[in-house]
Protein backbone atom coordinates (compact mmCIF):
# COMPACT_ATOMS: atom_id res chain seq x y z
CA UNK A 1 0.00 0.00 0.00
CA UNK A 2 1.39 3.08 -0.89
CA UNK A 3 1.69 5.85 1.61
CA UNK A 4 -0.70 8.26 0.62
CA UNK A 5 -1.44 11.86 2.59
CA UNK A 6 -4.55 11.92 4.65
CA UNK A 7 -6.39 13.82 2.05
CA UNK A 8 -6.10 11.85 -0.99
CA UNK A 9 -6.67 8.91 1.15
CA UNK A 10 -9.91 10.84 1.98
CA UNK A 11 -10.30 11.48 -1.55
CA UNK A 12 -9.99 8.39 -2.82
CA UNK A 13 -12.49 7.16 -0.44
CA UNK A 14 -15.53 9.59 -1.55
CA UNK A 15 -14.42 8.90 -5.22
CA UNK A 16 -15.08 5.14 -4.65
CA UNK A 17 -18.61 6.04 -2.73
CA UNK A 18 -19.41 7.99 -5.51
CA UNK A 19 -18.94 6.02 -8.09
CA UNK A 20 -19.73 2.58 -6.19
CA UNK A 21 -22.68 1.86 -4.79
CA UNK A 22 -21.50 0.35 -1.43
CA UNK A 23 -23.42 -1.77 0.77
CA UNK A 24 -21.68 -3.67 4.12
CA UNK A 25 -23.02 -6.36 6.41
CA UNK A 26 -21.48 -7.94 9.57
CA UNK A 27 -21.68 -11.44 10.77
CA UNK A 28 -21.07 -13.12 13.77
CA UNK A 29 -18.66 -16.52 14.75
CA UNK A 30 -22.42 -18.02 14.90
CA UNK A 31 -23.10 -17.16 11.44
CA UNK A 32 -26.43 -14.69 12.23
CA UNK A 33 -26.30 -11.22 10.87
CA UNK A 34 -25.85 -8.54 13.11
CA UNK A 35 -25.38 -5.50 11.32
CA UNK A 36 -26.17 -4.62 7.83
CA UNK A 37 -25.62 -0.88 6.16
CA UNK A 38 -24.97 1.27 3.28
CA UNK A 39 -27.19 0.66 -0.43
CA UNK A 40 -28.68 -2.36 0.32
CA UNK A 41 -31.97 -1.86 -1.69
CA UNK A 42 -29.46 -1.73 -4.83
CA UNK A 43 -28.74 -5.07 -4.30
CA UNK A 44 -32.29 -6.17 -3.27
CA UNK A 45 -30.64 -7.02 0.16
CA UNK A 46 -33.65 -4.34 1.75
CA UNK A 47 -35.50 -7.35 3.84
CA UNK A 48 -32.62 -8.42 5.85
CA UNK A 49 -33.21 -9.07 9.24
CA UNK A 50 -30.38 -8.48 12.06
CA UNK A 51 -30.55 -11.74 14.27
CA UNK A 52 -31.18 -14.19 11.71
CA UNK A 53 -28.85 -16.37 10.13
CA UNK A 54 -26.59 -15.05 7.42
CA UNK A 55 -26.77 -17.57 4.63
CA UNK A 56 -30.54 -18.07 4.90
CA UNK A 57 -30.68 -14.74 4.24
CA UNK A 58 -27.32 -14.23 1.60
CA UNK A 59 -27.41 -17.39 -0.63
CA UNK A 60 -23.95 -16.30 -2.13
CA UNK A 61 -22.33 -17.31 1.93
CA UNK A 62 -23.09 -20.77 1.76
CA UNK A 63 -20.29 -22.39 2.41
CA UNK A 64 -18.04 -19.66 2.66
CA UNK A 65 -18.32 -19.15 6.53
CA UNK A 66 -15.90 -19.02 8.19
CA UNK A 67 -13.42 -17.95 6.02
CA UNK A 68 -10.93 -20.22 5.19
CA UNK A 69 -8.60 -17.07 4.25
CA UNK A 70 -9.17 -13.63 4.52
CA UNK A 71 -9.29 -11.33 2.77
CA UNK A 72 -11.65 -13.38 0.33
CA UNK A 73 -13.12 -11.96 -3.08
CA UNK A 74 -16.20 -13.20 -5.43
CA UNK A 75 -16.22 -11.71 -8.23
CA UNK A 76 -18.93 -10.30 -10.17
CA UNK A 77 -21.19 -11.93 -8.59
CA UNK A 78 -25.27 -11.42 -10.31
CA UNK A 79 -27.55 -10.25 -7.12
CA UNK A 80 -30.98 -10.55 -7.03
CA UNK A 81 -31.63 -6.95 -7.97
CA UNK A 82 -30.09 -7.14 -10.75
CA UNK A 83 -26.94 -5.05 -9.99
CA UNK A 84 -23.44 -6.98 -10.30
CA UNK A 85 -20.93 -6.92 -7.17
CA UNK A 86 -17.57 -7.40 -6.21
CA UNK A 87 -18.35 -9.01 -2.79
CA UNK A 88 -15.04 -8.44 -0.15
CA UNK A 89 -14.87 -10.88 2.82
CA UNK A 90 -13.20 -10.46 5.59
CA UNK A 91 -12.30 -11.10 9.18
CA UNK A 92 -12.21 -8.99 12.31
CA UNK A 93 -11.67 -10.81 15.74
CA UNK A 94 -14.40 -13.46 15.48
CA UNK A 95 -17.27 -11.43 13.32
CA UNK A 96 -16.80 -11.66 9.35
CA UNK A 97 -17.26 -8.18 7.30
CA UNK A 98 -18.90 -8.54 4.08
CA UNK A 99 -18.46 -5.54 1.70
CA UNK A 100 -20.53 -5.54 -1.78
CA UNK A 101 -18.88 -3.22 -4.56
CA UNK A 102 -20.75 -2.22 -7.45
CA UNK A 103 -19.36 -3.53 -10.96
CA UNK A 104 -22.43 -3.45 -12.99
CA UNK A 105 -20.88 -1.59 -15.28
CA UNK A 106 -18.09 -3.27 -16.68
CA UNK A 107 -19.27 -6.42 -15.70
CA UNK A 108 -22.44 -5.20 -18.94
CA UNK A 109 -18.81 -4.30 -20.92
CA UNK A 110 -17.15 -7.16 -20.35
CA UNK A 111 -20.47 -9.52 -21.26
CA UNK A 112 -20.76 -7.50 -24.03
CA UNK A 113 -16.60 -8.07 -25.23
CA UNK A 114 -17.42 -12.17 -24.76
CA UNK A 115 -20.65 -12.15 -25.96
CA UNK A 116 -18.92 -11.34 -29.25
CA UNK A 117 -15.81 -13.42 -28.67
CA UNK A 118 -18.22 -16.14 -27.83
CA UNK A 119 -20.46 -15.88 -30.95
CA UNK A 120 -17.10 -15.83 -33.44
CA UNK A 121 -15.62 -18.43 -31.70
CA UNK A 122 -18.63 -21.05 -32.29
CA UNK A 123 -19.04 -19.75 -36.03
CA UNK A 124 -15.43 -20.73 -35.80
CA UNK A 125 -15.82 -24.08 -34.23
CA UNK A 126 -18.74 -24.72 -36.67
CA UNK A 127 -17.31 -24.02 -39.27
CA UNK A 128 -14.09 -26.48 -38.52
CA UNK A 129 -15.94 -29.19 -37.64
CA UNK A 130 -18.10 -28.89 -41.14
CA UNK A 131 -14.95 -28.72 -43.18
CA UNK A 132 -13.85 -31.81 -40.79
CA UNK A 133 -16.88 -33.23 -42.02
CA UNK A 134 -16.61 -32.02 -45.62
CA UNK A 135 -13.15 -33.65 -45.56
CA UNK A 136 -14.13 -36.94 -44.38
CA UNK A 137 -16.85 -37.42 -46.94
CA UNK A 138 -13.80 -36.22 -49.04
CA UNK A 139 -12.23 -38.73 -48.22
CA UNK A 140 -14.33 -41.53 -48.29
CA UNK A 141 -15.41 -40.23 -51.99
CA UNK A 142 -11.82 -41.18 -52.82
CA UNK A 143 -11.58 -44.22 -51.32
CA UNK A 144 -14.41 -45.40 -53.03
CA UNK A 145 -13.67 -44.04 -56.30
CA UNK A 146 -10.38 -46.32 -56.11
CA UNK A 147 -12.44 -49.27 -54.92
CA UNK A 148 -14.20 -48.47 -58.03
CA UNK A 149 -11.44 -47.76 -60.06
CA UNK A 150 -10.07 -51.63 -59.17
CA UNK A 151 -13.75 -52.99 -59.76
CA UNK A 152 -13.56 -51.36 -63.34
CA UNK A 153 -9.97 -52.70 -64.02
CA UNK A 154 -11.17 -56.47 -62.64
CA UNK A 155 -14.16 -56.22 -64.61
CA UNK A 156 -12.10 -54.76 -67.77
CA UNK A 157 -10.29 -57.74 -67.19
CA UNK A 158 -12.83 -60.25 -67.24
CA UNK A 159 -14.60 -58.31 -70.12
CA UNK A 160 -11.27 -58.71 -72.71
CA UNK A 161 -10.84 -62.32 -71.18
CA UNK A 162 -14.63 -62.77 -72.32
CA UNK A 163 -14.28 -61.27 -75.28
CA UNK A 164 -11.52 -63.30 -76.61
CA UNK A 165 -13.08 -66.58 -75.50
CA UNK A 166 -16.55 -64.62 -77.89
CA UNK A 167 -13.81 -64.29 -80.55
CA UNK A 168 -12.61 -67.67 -80.60
CA UNK A 169 -16.43 -69.24 -80.65
CA UNK A 170 -17.37 -66.96 -83.50
CA UNK A 171 -14.19 -68.33 -85.24
CA UNK A 172 -15.51 -71.55 -84.54
CA UNK A 173 -19.30 -71.29 -85.45
CA UNK A 174 -18.04 -69.84 -88.75
CA UNK A 175 -15.46 -72.86 -89.24
CA UNK A 176 -18.33 -75.22 -88.97
CA UNK A 177 -20.42 -73.49 -91.71
CA UNK A 178 -19.67 -74.83 -94.86
CA UNK A 179 -18.00 -72.87 -97.73
CA UNK A 180 -19.97 -71.97 -100.60
CA UNK A 181 -19.57 -74.51 -103.60
CA UNK A 182 -20.22 -74.01 -107.38
CA UNK A 183 -20.58 -77.77 -108.85
CA UNK A 184 -22.82 -79.39 -109.40
CA UNK A 185 -25.45 -77.30 -107.88
CA UNK A 186 -24.12 -73.53 -106.92
CA UNK A 187 -24.36 -72.54 -102.86
CA UNK A 188 -23.27 -69.54 -101.75
CA UNK A 189 -23.95 -67.28 -97.99
CA UNK A 190 -23.82 -64.12 -96.07
CA UNK A 191 -23.61 -64.78 -92.60
CA UNK A 192 -23.56 -61.29 -90.07
CA UNK A 193 -24.27 -62.18 -86.52
CA UNK A 194 -25.88 -59.10 -84.94
CA UNK A 195 -23.44 -60.11 -81.77
CA UNK A 196 -20.33 -61.65 -82.06
CA UNK A 197 -22.42 -65.10 -81.42
CA UNK A 198 -25.98 -65.81 -83.65
CA UNK A 199 -28.54 -67.61 -83.19
CA UNK A 200 -28.41 -68.62 -86.87
CA UNK A 201 -26.89 -71.75 -88.24
CA UNK A 202 -27.07 -73.21 -91.63
CA UNK A 203 -25.66 -75.99 -93.84
CA UNK A 204 -26.04 -78.29 -97.34
CA UNK A 205 -25.02 -81.50 -98.27
CA UNK A 206 -25.25 -84.48 -100.26
CA UNK A 207 -27.43 -87.44 -98.55
CA UNK A 208 -27.08 -90.11 -101.45
CA UNK A 209 -26.28 -89.30 -104.65
CA UNK A 210 -29.11 -87.74 -106.14
CA UNK A 211 -30.60 -86.03 -103.09
CA UNK A 212 -29.47 -82.51 -102.08
CA UNK A 213 -30.12 -81.13 -98.48
CA UNK A 214 -29.98 -77.47 -97.38
CA UNK A 215 -31.23 -75.99 -94.21
CA UNK A 216 -31.45 -72.75 -92.35
CA UNK A 217 -32.42 -72.42 -88.53
CA UNK A 218 -32.11 -69.52 -86.61
CA UNK A 219 -32.25 -69.99 -82.47
CA UNK A 220 -34.33 -67.47 -80.69
CA UNK A 221 -32.53 -65.08 -78.88
CA UNK A 222 -28.58 -63.67 -79.48
CA UNK A 223 -25.39 -64.89 -77.85
CA UNK A 224 -23.66 -67.62 -76.24
CA UNK A 225 -26.82 -69.39 -75.01
CA UNK A 226 -28.91 -69.10 -78.75
CA UNK A 227 -25.52 -70.18 -80.34
CA UNK A 228 -24.39 -73.50 -78.69
CA UNK A 229 -27.62 -74.70 -78.99
CA UNK A 230 -27.27 -73.29 -82.81
CA UNK A 231 -24.22 -75.35 -83.20
CA UNK A 232 -25.26 -78.54 -81.37
CA UNK A 233 -28.04 -78.68 -83.91
CA UNK A 234 -26.18 -77.90 -87.30
CA UNK A 235 -23.81 -80.21 -86.15
CA UNK A 236 -26.22 -82.61 -85.50
CA UNK A 237 -27.78 -82.36 -89.07
CA UNK A 238 -24.28 -82.46 -90.58
CA UNK A 239 -23.44 -85.64 -88.78
CA UNK A 240 -26.86 -87.26 -89.53
CA UNK A 241 -27.19 -87.68 -85.52
CA UNK A 242 -30.57 -88.62 -85.57
CA UNK A 243 -31.42 -91.93 -84.81
CA UNK A 244 -33.67 -93.60 -87.49
CA UNK A 245 -34.38 -90.93 -89.27
CA UNK A 246 -34.32 -90.46 -93.01
CA UNK A 247 -33.12 -87.32 -94.06
CA UNK A 248 -34.34 -87.52 -97.29
CA UNK A 249 -37.71 -86.69 -95.67
CA UNK A 250 -37.84 -83.06 -94.43
CA UNK A 251 -41.09 -83.29 -92.26
CA UNK A 252 -39.11 -86.24 -90.46
CA UNK A 253 -36.30 -84.61 -89.80
CA UNK A 254 -38.04 -81.96 -88.32
CA UNK A 255 -39.71 -84.43 -86.14
CA UNK A 256 -36.70 -86.20 -84.94
CA UNK A 257 -35.55 -82.09 -84.35
CA UNK A 258 -38.81 -81.51 -82.46
CA UNK A 259 -38.45 -84.70 -79.80
CA UNK A 260 -34.78 -84.00 -79.56
CA UNK A 261 -35.09 -80.56 -78.62
CA UNK A 262 -37.42 -79.27 -76.19
CA UNK A 263 -37.23 -76.35 -74.74
CA UNK A 264 -37.68 -77.50 -71.75
CA UNK A 265 -34.33 -78.81 -72.07
CA UNK A 266 -32.83 -76.42 -73.34
CA UNK A 267 -32.77 -73.52 -71.04
CA UNK A 268 -36.27 -72.49 -73.18
CA UNK A 269 -34.53 -71.90 -75.81
CA UNK A 270 -36.76 -73.04 -79.41
CA UNK A 271 -36.11 -72.46 -82.55
CA UNK A 272 -37.41 -71.86 -86.48
CA UNK A 273 -36.37 -74.09 -89.08
CA UNK A 274 -36.38 -74.48 -92.94
CA UNK A 275 -35.36 -77.90 -94.51
CA UNK A 276 -35.72 -78.78 -97.82
CA UNK A 277 -34.18 -81.94 -100.40
CA UNK A 278 -33.63 -81.08 -103.71
CA UNK A 279 -33.73 -84.56 -105.46
CA UNK A 280 -31.73 -83.63 -108.70
CA UNK A 281 -32.80 -86.36 -111.52
CA UNK A 282 -36.09 -84.95 -110.96
CA UNK A 283 -35.49 -81.09 -110.37
CA UNK A 284 -38.32 -81.68 -107.24
CA UNK A 285 -37.61 -79.91 -104.17
CA UNK A 286 -39.46 -81.51 -100.89
CA UNK A 287 -39.33 -79.17 -97.62
CA UNK A 288 -41.09 -78.68 -94.65
CA UNK A 289 -40.96 -75.68 -92.42
CA UNK A 290 -41.03 -74.98 -88.57
CA UNK A 291 -42.29 -71.24 -88.36
CA UNK A 292 -39.48 -70.38 -90.14
CA UNK A 293 -39.79 -67.17 -93.19
CA UNK A 294 -40.81 -68.69 -96.59
CA UNK A 295 -37.62 -69.07 -99.04
CA UNK A 296 -37.97 -67.09 -102.07
CA UNK A 297 -37.22 -68.93 -105.37
CA UNK A 298 -36.64 -66.47 -108.34
CA UNK A 299 -36.91 -68.06 -111.93
CA UNK A 300 -35.46 -66.38 -114.68
CA UNK A 301 -31.50 -65.51 -115.46
CA UNK A 302 -29.84 -63.73 -113.14
CA UNK A 303 -28.95 -60.77 -115.74
CA UNK A 304 -32.52 -60.00 -116.05
CA UNK A 305 -35.32 -59.38 -113.55
CA UNK A 306 -36.49 -62.40 -112.47
CA UNK A 307 -39.71 -63.70 -111.27
CA UNK A 308 -40.33 -64.11 -107.58
CA UNK A 309 -42.30 -67.00 -106.21
CA UNK A 310 -42.59 -67.78 -102.18
CA UNK A 311 -42.36 -71.36 -100.94
CA UNK A 312 -44.92 -71.36 -98.07
CA UNK A 313 -44.71 -74.09 -95.17
CA UNK A 314 -46.84 -74.47 -91.71
CA UNK A 315 -45.70 -75.61 -88.76
CA UNK A 316 -44.36 -75.00 -85.19
CA UNK A 317 -41.29 -73.68 -84.25
CA UNK A 318 -38.64 -77.22 -83.00
CA UNK A 319 -38.81 -77.27 -79.28
CA UNK A 320 -42.68 -75.93 -78.43
CA UNK A 321 -44.75 -78.96 -78.79
CA UNK A 322 -43.43 -82.47 -78.41
CA UNK A 323 -46.06 -84.04 -80.75
CA UNK A 324 -46.45 -81.40 -83.61
CA UNK A 325 -46.84 -82.81 -86.93
CA UNK A 326 -44.96 -81.77 -89.50
CA UNK A 327 -46.18 -81.95 -93.29
CA UNK A 328 -43.74 -81.49 -96.20
CA UNK A 329 -44.26 -79.95 -99.29
CA UNK A 330 -42.88 -80.43 -102.87
CA UNK A 331 -42.33 -78.07 -106.04
CA UNK A 332 -40.27 -78.11 -109.02
CA UNK A 333 -37.29 -76.11 -109.56
CA UNK A 334 -37.19 -75.33 -113.31
CA UNK A 335 -34.21 -73.57 -114.00
CA UNK A 336 -32.49 -71.16 -114.52
CA UNK A 337 -33.32 -69.98 -111.30
CA UNK A 338 -32.04 -69.18 -107.56
CA UNK A 339 -33.91 -70.40 -104.40
CA UNK A 340 -32.92 -67.83 -101.82
CA UNK A 341 -33.26 -68.85 -97.89
CA UNK A 342 -32.71 -66.73 -95.54
CA UNK A 343 -33.29 -65.74 -91.47
CA UNK A 344 -35.99 -63.33 -90.27
CA UNK A 345 -33.20 -61.62 -89.90
CA UNK A 346 -32.57 -60.77 -93.53
CA UNK A 347 -35.84 -58.68 -94.13
CA UNK A 348 -36.51 -57.31 -90.30
CA UNK A 349 -34.72 -54.37 -91.10
CA UNK A 350 -35.86 -51.08 -88.97
CA UNK A 351 -35.28 -47.55 -90.76
CA UNK A 352 -34.38 -44.66 -88.30
CA UNK A 353 -37.26 -43.30 -88.53
CA UNK A 354 -38.73 -46.71 -87.26
CA UNK A 355 -40.25 -47.79 -90.04
CA UNK A 356 -39.60 -51.91 -90.95
CA UNK A 357 -38.60 -52.82 -94.48
CA UNK A 358 -41.48 -54.68 -96.17
CA UNK A 359 -41.21 -58.13 -97.19
CA UNK A 360 -42.39 -56.92 -100.78
CA UNK A 361 -39.52 -54.39 -101.05
CA UNK A 362 -36.91 -57.22 -99.60
CA UNK A 363 -38.24 -59.74 -102.28
CA UNK A 364 -38.44 -56.99 -104.65
CA UNK A 365 -34.69 -56.48 -104.02
CA UNK A 366 -33.81 -60.40 -104.93
CA UNK A 367 -35.84 -60.34 -108.37
CA UNK A 368 -33.29 -57.59 -109.80
CA UNK A 369 -30.83 -57.98 -112.61
CA UNK A 370 -27.25 -58.75 -111.14
CA UNK A 371 -24.97 -56.93 -113.32
CA UNK A 372 -21.37 -59.19 -114.62
CA UNK A 373 -19.27 -59.56 -111.59
CA UNK A 374 -21.87 -58.29 -108.70
CA UNK A 375 -22.23 -60.47 -106.01
CA UNK A 376 -26.52 -60.12 -105.32
CA UNK A 377 -25.59 -61.51 -101.37
CA UNK A 378 -23.22 -58.64 -100.78
CA UNK A 379 -25.38 -55.79 -102.41
CA UNK A 380 -28.87 -57.68 -100.53
CA UNK A 381 -26.58 -56.72 -97.22
CA UNK A 382 -25.30 -53.19 -98.22
CA UNK A 383 -28.88 -52.58 -98.98
CA UNK A 384 -30.28 -53.79 -95.67
CA UNK A 385 -27.76 -51.86 -93.70
CA UNK A 386 -28.60 -48.23 -96.33
CA UNK A 387 -32.02 -48.96 -95.14
CA UNK A 388 -31.13 -49.18 -91.61
CA UNK A 389 -28.69 -46.53 -91.78
CA UNK A 390 -25.79 -48.36 -90.02
CA UNK A 391 -23.25 -50.86 -90.80
CA UNK A 392 -24.43 -52.79 -87.05
CA UNK A 393 -27.83 -54.55 -87.91
CA UNK A 394 -30.33 -55.46 -85.05
CA UNK A 395 -30.34 -58.62 -85.89
CA UNK A 396 -28.42 -61.94 -87.47
CA UNK A 397 -28.35 -61.54 -91.52
CA UNK A 398 -28.32 -64.87 -92.43
CA UNK A 399 -29.05 -65.93 -96.21
CA UNK A 400 -28.27 -68.97 -98.90
CA UNK A 401 -28.55 -68.99 -102.19
CA UNK A 402 -29.32 -72.17 -104.58
CA UNK A 403 -28.80 -71.53 -108.15
CA UNK A 404 -29.87 -74.21 -110.24
CA UNK B 1 -33.59 -26.77 6.61
CA UNK B 2 -30.48 -28.17 4.88
CA UNK B 3 -28.51 -26.24 2.41
CA UNK B 4 -26.48 -27.21 -0.69
CA UNK B 5 -23.97 -24.83 -2.48
CA UNK B 6 -24.36 -26.68 -6.23
CA UNK B 7 -21.68 -25.19 -9.21
CA UNK B 8 -22.59 -25.94 -12.88
CA UNK B 9 -19.02 -26.31 -14.74
CA UNK B 10 -18.01 -26.58 -17.83
CA UNK B 11 -17.12 -25.01 -21.39
CA UNK B 12 -18.47 -21.87 -22.74
CA UNK B 13 -21.71 -22.12 -24.46
CA UNK B 14 -22.83 -25.77 -23.13
CA UNK B 15 -25.85 -24.39 -21.64
CA UNK B 16 -25.63 -24.34 -17.93
CA UNK B 17 -27.44 -21.14 -17.79
CA UNK B 18 -30.28 -22.77 -19.83
CA UNK B 19 -30.49 -25.62 -17.47
CA UNK B 20 -30.65 -23.88 -14.36
CA UNK B 21 -33.18 -21.57 -15.81
CA UNK B 22 -35.26 -24.83 -17.05
CA UNK B 23 -34.46 -26.03 -13.58
CA UNK B 24 -35.63 -23.10 -11.64
CA UNK B 25 -37.99 -20.67 -14.37
CA UNK B 26 -39.38 -23.66 -16.33
CA UNK B 27 -38.21 -21.67 -19.37
CA UNK B 28 -35.87 -22.03 -22.12
CA UNK B 29 -34.77 -19.11 -24.75
CA UNK B 30 -32.41 -20.00 -28.30
CA UNK B 31 -30.82 -16.73 -28.26
CA UNK B 32 -27.33 -17.29 -26.63
CA UNK B 33 -26.59 -15.06 -23.50
CA UNK B 34 -22.71 -15.49 -22.24
CA UNK B 35 -22.41 -15.36 -18.21
CA UNK B 36 -19.64 -13.52 -16.69
CA UNK B 37 -18.58 -13.67 -13.19
CA UNK B 38 -21.20 -16.08 -11.43
CA UNK B 39 -25.15 -15.82 -11.36
CA UNK B 40 -26.53 -17.21 -8.11
CA UNK B 41 -30.07 -18.90 -8.16
CA UNK B 42 -31.86 -20.91 -5.07
CA UNK B 43 -34.23 -23.76 -5.37
CA UNK B 44 -36.21 -25.91 -2.68
CA UNK B 45 -36.47 -29.88 -3.46
CA UNK B 46 -37.28 -33.03 -1.33
CA UNK B 47 -34.91 -35.83 -0.74
CA UNK B 48 -36.92 -38.06 1.00
CA UNK B 49 -38.28 -36.35 4.14
CA UNK B 50 -35.71 -34.19 4.13
CA UNK B 51 -36.45 -30.54 2.30
CA UNK B 52 -33.12 -28.83 0.69
CA UNK B 53 -32.08 -25.56 -0.64
CA UNK B 54 -30.13 -25.95 -3.49
CA UNK B 55 -28.02 -22.79 -4.21
CA UNK B 56 -27.28 -23.31 -7.93
CA UNK B 57 -23.94 -21.16 -8.91
CA UNK B 58 -24.28 -20.71 -12.56
CA UNK B 59 -20.60 -20.27 -13.39
CA UNK B 60 -18.97 -18.45 -16.22
CA UNK B 61 -17.52 -21.09 -19.01
CA UNK B 62 -14.42 -21.77 -19.38
CA UNK B 63 -12.51 -20.91 -22.72
CA UNK B 64 -9.16 -21.14 -23.75
CA UNK B 65 -7.90 -17.19 -22.47
CA UNK B 66 -9.64 -18.00 -18.80
CA UNK B 67 -10.11 -20.86 -16.54
CA UNK B 68 -12.56 -21.12 -13.70
CA UNK B 69 -11.94 -19.24 -10.93
CA UNK B 70 -11.57 -21.58 -7.89
CA UNK B 71 -12.52 -19.07 -5.79
CA UNK B 72 -16.40 -19.59 -6.78
CA UNK B 73 -16.22 -23.26 -5.65
CA UNK B 74 -15.52 -22.98 -2.41
CA UNK B 75 -18.31 -24.42 -0.02
CA UNK B 76 -19.46 -26.22 -2.86
CA UNK B 77 -21.02 -29.49 -1.69
CA UNK B 78 -21.68 -30.83 -5.37
CA UNK B 79 -21.07 -30.00 -9.06
CA UNK B 80 -22.09 -30.89 -12.41
CA UNK B 81 -19.99 -30.88 -15.48
CA UNK B 82 -22.02 -29.96 -18.16
CA UNK B 83 -20.65 -31.24 -22.37
CA UNK B 84 -22.37 -29.43 -25.64
CA UNK B 85 -22.92 -32.92 -27.09
CA UNK B 86 -22.82 -30.89 -30.71
CA UNK B 87 -18.82 -29.79 -29.44
CA UNK B 88 -16.66 -32.66 -28.64
CA UNK B 89 -14.15 -30.75 -27.72
CA UNK B 90 -16.81 -29.32 -24.40
CA UNK B 91 -15.98 -33.01 -23.22
CA UNK B 92 -12.19 -32.48 -22.87
CA UNK B 93 -13.01 -29.00 -21.30
CA UNK B 94 -15.24 -30.79 -18.48
CA UNK B 95 -12.49 -33.42 -18.17
CA UNK B 96 -10.31 -31.02 -17.29
CA UNK B 97 -12.31 -28.76 -14.90
CA UNK B 98 -13.01 -32.10 -13.09
CA UNK B 99 -9.64 -32.75 -12.47
CA UNK B 100 -8.98 -29.58 -11.40
CA UNK B 101 -12.34 -29.10 -9.22
CA UNK B 102 -11.17 -31.95 -7.20
CA UNK B 103 -7.62 -30.75 -6.60
CA UNK B 104 -9.35 -27.43 -5.22
CA UNK B 105 -11.94 -28.84 -2.65
CA UNK B 106 -11.41 -32.54 -2.70
CA UNK B 107 -13.98 -35.45 -3.95
CA UNK B 108 -17.75 -34.04 -3.56
CA UNK B 109 -20.19 -35.31 -5.83
CA UNK B 110 -21.07 -34.70 -9.14
CA UNK B 111 -22.71 -35.67 -12.56
CA UNK B 112 -21.54 -35.43 -16.02
CA UNK B 113 -24.82 -33.58 -17.52
CA UNK B 114 -24.70 -34.50 -21.83
CA UNK B 115 -26.48 -31.76 -22.51
CA UNK B 116 -28.60 -30.33 -26.05
CA UNK B 117 -30.08 -33.95 -26.62
CA UNK B 118 -32.22 -32.38 -28.80
CA UNK B 119 -29.91 -31.39 -31.47
CA UNK B 120 -29.25 -35.19 -32.00
CA UNK B 121 -28.75 -35.50 -35.91
CA UNK B 122 -25.52 -32.60 -34.65
CA UNK B 123 -24.34 -35.16 -32.09
CA UNK B 124 -20.38 -34.98 -32.36
CA UNK B 125 -19.18 -37.52 -29.33
CA UNK B 126 -18.19 -41.11 -29.72
CA UNK B 127 -21.13 -43.00 -27.95
CA UNK B 128 -17.22 -44.93 -26.42
CA UNK B 129 -16.76 -41.83 -24.59
CA UNK B 130 -19.63 -42.22 -23.01
CA UNK B 131 -19.18 -45.40 -22.19
CA UNK B 132 -14.95 -44.89 -21.67
CA UNK B 133 -17.13 -42.08 -18.50
CA UNK B 134 -19.49 -44.93 -17.34
CA UNK B 135 -16.97 -47.64 -17.49
CA UNK B 136 -14.59 -45.05 -14.81
CA UNK B 137 -17.75 -44.79 -12.58
CA UNK B 138 -18.95 -41.71 -13.48
CA UNK B 139 -22.79 -40.99 -13.91
CA UNK B 140 -23.49 -39.89 -17.12
CA UNK B 141 -27.22 -38.02 -17.78
CA UNK B 142 -28.51 -36.87 -20.74
CA UNK B 143 -30.12 -33.54 -20.68
CA UNK B 144 -31.80 -31.22 -22.56
CA UNK B 145 -33.01 -27.85 -21.65
CA UNK B 146 -34.98 -26.64 -24.42
CA UNK B 147 -37.19 -29.63 -24.00
CA UNK B 148 -36.61 -30.40 -20.39
CA UNK B 149 -35.51 -34.06 -20.82
CA UNK B 150 -33.37 -35.21 -18.07
CA UNK B 151 -33.19 -31.70 -16.17
CA UNK B 152 -35.49 -32.29 -13.04
CA UNK B 153 -34.04 -35.81 -12.46
CA UNK B 154 -30.18 -34.77 -13.23
CA UNK B 155 -30.78 -32.10 -9.81
CA UNK B 156 -32.82 -34.38 -7.96
CA UNK B 157 -29.94 -37.12 -8.59
CA UNK B 158 -27.53 -34.76 -7.17
CA UNK B 159 -29.49 -33.66 -4.28
CA UNK B 160 -29.67 -37.29 -3.12
CA UNK B 161 -26.15 -37.58 -3.80
CA UNK B 162 -24.77 -35.01 -1.68
CA UNK B 163 -27.89 -35.32 1.28
CA UNK B 164 -27.99 -39.35 1.37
Amino acid sequence: MPDLPDRISEWLLLLVKSQRSIAHLLINNELVLIQAGGELEYYGLGDLKHGDSASDQLPFLEGLLPLAETPFLLESVGMAGGAVADVHLFADEDRTWVVLLDVTVEHDQARKMQQKAYDMTLLSQREARLIAKLEAAHKELTLTHRDLAQSRDELLRVHTRLRKELHDAQHYVLAILPAPVVEPIAVDWLFVPSTELGGDSFGYQWIDGDHYALYLLDVCGHGVGSALLSITVANTLRSRALQNTDFRRPEAVLSSLNQAFQMENQNGLYFTMWYGVYHRPTATLRYASAGHPPPILVSGAREQRGKAELLPGAGCPVGILPDFPYESEECTLAGPARLFLFSDGAYEIMRPDGNMLEFEDFEEVLTRAVPEGASELEELLQFARDFHGSEELDDDFSIIKMTI
Amino acid sequence: MLQKKVCLLGGFGVGKTSLVQRYVQSIFSDKYLTTVGVKIEKKMVNVGAAEVALILWDIAGEDDITGIRTSYLRGAAGYFLVVDVTRGETLEVSKSIQARVTAEIGSVPFLFLFNKTDLQEQWDIPEQSVEDLKDAGHVVLRTSAKTGEGVEEAFQTLAQRMVL
